[in-house]
């Protein structure tokens, strides 16, 4: 017998404690990752090659106060300033809808190939949407949520404005970071009379990077003391003013994931300590037999840090499923679900009742959550419309795997301890 | 009946070592649990709390919140003369015309900065808003740059102390007063003069208008009247009806309370399994002896179930505990509503109902936990029982 099998063997020679402990790890793991996944879909402002260049310009009193039209020839007339174009954003319900399911802003179309450069839209379909006043060209995710082919007409209610706008699918953009929002002509903001002469935000690119310090500074200089004063800031600062407004609920976010954690640790360890204690007589045996003292702490280890990864594999490998191919994970439920059944009726052919009635129960469950996923395959939905995509990034998987890997060495430390004072002849006396 | 209970209880506490890590894990769950359910409760408590039932407001149709409404002051003139609005001792009809501007300000701990809800009032304002109290200094003056500051937002903000200013729109603003919502939603908002916050922030229009029914009168009718008027392209609606419906931000903890829950508990009972396992299996001497002694196996089955039970119940109480202290710890606390954009303050409300909620929770997990091993302890051999070592 190999060193390697021998580790192996001891993991596995209590099946189903092996099995609890993966799972409830698993179970955790899981849960670290769509808290952290959620987290960053609330904290972290996406960024695109252009936003190192932009500034966003918004009324100093806040966000949600509106400037003036008559601002942009003064922008414009700042040295080091490239384009400006009106961002107000419309709050505009999709015909049909109940809620606001992505943005709208009106924009100034000439302008946009300069202020997004990662805005990519054919020069057919671009065209099209400078020269209609009256379409809007919508993101590719939008777009194949809902459907929209070129040339389709919609109308638009907005919250804000007391208008409904009608609008044609001139073309569908992608490449930026945001690929769900829909744009359309401020100029037909301002006929539809919603406007009023006013704009939700100034988007201003400017030249070079050198220059965006001066250049923000003297559009706020420009401002003062008007009756409309500004506050310009770059394109990450202005994302995170806003994480900053979500309050506390990051910090709770961050305090549940410590809890999780903290949770996980309790749960390995404790059947880490199980394991070892129940064989504190082999332990004896093998120190007995010439074993050395790090081999037998290198087999704790191994065993232990085998049973984390393990549920590492499932907890971090069933959140990526979930949240990056929800149909496939649903399938994947599906499954075990159907394997949970079969199991009961095997186990109802063995006369084993109560099993077979809590396997069918467990098939059930996991039954009507892979339904449940199937036919809520969107994040939007599972989410019940509060996120719209949970990203796993390599990083979040890497934090998990590295709390897992944690979990596998601290788990091991208390017993490890109990093994390293073990004296043989006590080893060998012990009962259980 | 009685010695198999009090023996598996009193072996919860024997094998501390053991049983210790899984009480503290579901510990961990139930704090969790309760704090945020907590969390939803006191923000449905803080919406279903405000408003006065005499009252309707008026806001534009189509807006879904106060702040992205509008009405005109065309708009306005013609509401007072509606029949179904009360009127003062001195004929005035109780109408207040409001304007709503979020105002970006500094937080107090320099954590950067959070929209604040800032609600210009007629001076009727007040008397349609009775759960209002003035806690210290006064109200505002009309006319004047002046503001009064609910309570608790005092903490939270820079420059909301008594006699501090601060500049927005250009203007300086003196905080003359501070008040207490009752644990409202107007906890969450600062107050000024309506027609001085429309000039200072270049306001044509105001964003909502509150009225109070007259006795008798039908609020029916008085929504029928303002809906049906087509000069109006207006919405009417009780304002304890308005304020109970923005829980939007409610439903987010809620969910993630109910979410982190389930999912937390199914790695609970794994762990509470695994020690039940572990602890039958050590006591597997300890079993037999007891069946010679003549328990029956259900009374091993119950033992063993109310072990588990008492293991997590354990973990419950420990876990309200520790909701409890964090709750006292935060007090109030401030997530951005989904509804106005801005600052919402509210209570962490941790009620009996909650308690007992995490409790029966954690009870759950327990016999969820502890069934299987304990099927399998009342299953075991006797004679085998006794000889295994």
């Amino acid at each position: 017998m190999t060193t390697g099998t021998f580790i192996l063997k001891n993991a596995f020679r209590n099946k189903r404690r092996a099995t609890l402990s993966i799972m409830s790890v698993a179970v955790s793991l899981f849960l670290l990752v769509t808290l952290q996944v959620a987290l960053r879909e609330m904290t972290v402002p996406p960024e695109d090659v252009g936003s190192a260049l932009r500034v966003i310009v918004r009324s100093k009193v806040s966000i949600a106060n509106l400037l003036p039209a008559r601002q942009r020839p003064i922008i414009e007339r700042i040295p080091g300033v490239e384009a400006v174009s009106p961002f107000s954003w419309f709050g505009g319900k999709f015909k049909g809808d109940e809620e606001m399911m992505f943005a709208q802003f009106a924009v100034d179309p000439k302008q946009m190939p300069i202020l997004s450069p990662d805005f990519h839209v054919t020069p057919a379909e671009y065209q099209s949407w400078v020269s209609n006043r009256n379409s809007a060209i919508v993101g590719r995710l939008t777009a194949e949520k809902r459907g929209l082919k070129l040339g389709d007409r919609f109308t638009l209610s907005s919250i804000i404005y007391p208008c409904t706008l009608e609008l044609t699918v001139a073309g569908i953009y992608a490449g930026t970071t945001d690929d769900r929002n829909m744009l359309f002509h401020h100029k037909y903001l301002d006929e539809a009379g919603g406007a009023d002469g006013q704009v939700g935000t100034w988007w201003v690119k400017v030249r070079s990077i050198d220059e965006m310090q001066r250049v923000t500074d003297a559009i706020n200089k420009t401002f003062e003391n008007t009756s409309a004063e500004v506050r310009a800031e770059t394109e990450r600062a202005f994302a995170l003013s806003f994480i900053s407004m979500m309050g506390d609920i990051t910090v709770f976010i961050g305090w549940i994931c410590f809890a999780v954690g903290l949770a996980l640790l309790f749960v390995t360890a404790s059947t880490m300590s199980m394991a070892i204690r129940e064989r504190m007589r082999e332990l004896a045996i093998l120190k007995a037999v010439g074993f050395r003292l790090r081999e037998l702490l290198g087999f704790i280890l191994a065993e232990s840090f085998g049973l984390a990864a393990m549920g590492a594999l499932v907890g971090i490998g069933g959140a990526w499923l979930l949240y990056t191919h929800t149909r496939t994970a649903s399938y994947a439920i599906g499954f075990v679900s159907v394997g949970l059944l079969l199991w009961a009726v095997l186990l109802g052919w063995r006369r084993h009742f109560l099993a077979a009635a809590l396997a069918l129960l467990g098939g059930g469950f996991f039954g009507n959550i892979a339904f449940y996923v199937f036919t809520n395959d969107t994040i939007y939905k599972l989410t019940q419309g509060f996120l719209l995509t949970l990203d796993v990034t390599p990083k979040i998987i890497g934090i998990a795997a590295t709390v897992a890997a944690a979990l596998g060495i601290l788990a091991c430390v208390a017993p490890a301890w109990t093994v390293a004072r073990l004296s043989v002849v006590k080893g060998l006396k012990t009962l259980d | 009946m009685a010695l198999p209970v009090t023996y598996n209880v009193r072996n919860v506490f024997v094998r501390w070592r053991t049983t210790g890590f899984t009480v503290l894990g579901v510990t961990l769950v139930v704090a969790v649990y309760v704090l945020l359910q907590s969390m939803a409760a006191g923000i449905q408590q803080s919406s279903g709390n405000t408003g006065d039932p005499r009252n309707i407001m008026i806001v534009r149709k189509g807006s879904t919140a106060e702040s992205s409404s509008q009405v005109t002051r065309e708009q306005f003139r013609l509401l007072p003369y509606l029949p179904e609005i009360a009127r003062d001792a001195q004929d005035r009809p109780l109408v207040s015309a409001d304007v709503i501007v979020l105002i970006s300000l500094p937080r107090r701990d320099g954590n950067g900065e959070a929209n604040v809800v800032m609600r210009g009032i007629s001076p009727i304002g007040m008397e349609l808003r009775p759960q209002v109290k003035l806690a210290q200094g006064r109200w505002f003056t009309p006319g004047k740059r002046e503001l009064v500051v609910s309570s608790r937002m005092g903490g939270r903000f820079a420059n909301f102390g008594l006699g501090q200013s601060f500049r927005t729109g250009g203007k300086e603003l003196t905080v003359v007063g501070w008040f207490d919502g009752g644990g409202s939603a107007f906890d969450s908002e600062i107050w000024m003069d309506t027609d001085e916050a429309r000039s200072i922030f270049d306001r044509e229009n105001y964003s909502s208008v509150l009225v109070r029914l007259a006795d008798g009168a039908s609020a029916a009718s008085l929504t029928n009247h303002v809906e049906t008027d087509k000069r109006l392209g207006l919405r009417a609606e009780p304002e304890v009806a308005y304020y109970a419906a923005q829980t939007k931000s409610a439903s987010l903890f809620v969910f993630l309370g109910n979410f982190l829950a389930v999912a937390m508990s199914i790695g609970a009972v794994f762990a509470a399994m695994n020690t039940m396992y572990a602890s039958v299996g050590a006591r597997t001497r300890e079993i037999g002896t007891l069946r010679v002694l003549g328990y029956r196996r259900r009374a091993i089955l119950f033992g063993f179930i109310i072990e588990g039970a008492f293991l997590s119940l354990i973990g419950g109480v420990l876990g309200c505990v520790a909701a409890w202290a964090l709750h006292l710890h935060f007090g109030t606390t401030a997530t951005m509503s989904f509804e106005s954009f801005s600052e919402m303050m509210f209570r962490f409300r941790i009620t009996p109902a909650l308690v007992i909620k995490g409790l029966i929770f954690s009870v759950i997990v327990g016999v969820m936990g502890s069934l299987l091993p304990a099927v399998r302890a009342s299953r075991l051999p006797v004679i085998a029982a006794l000889k295994s070592v």
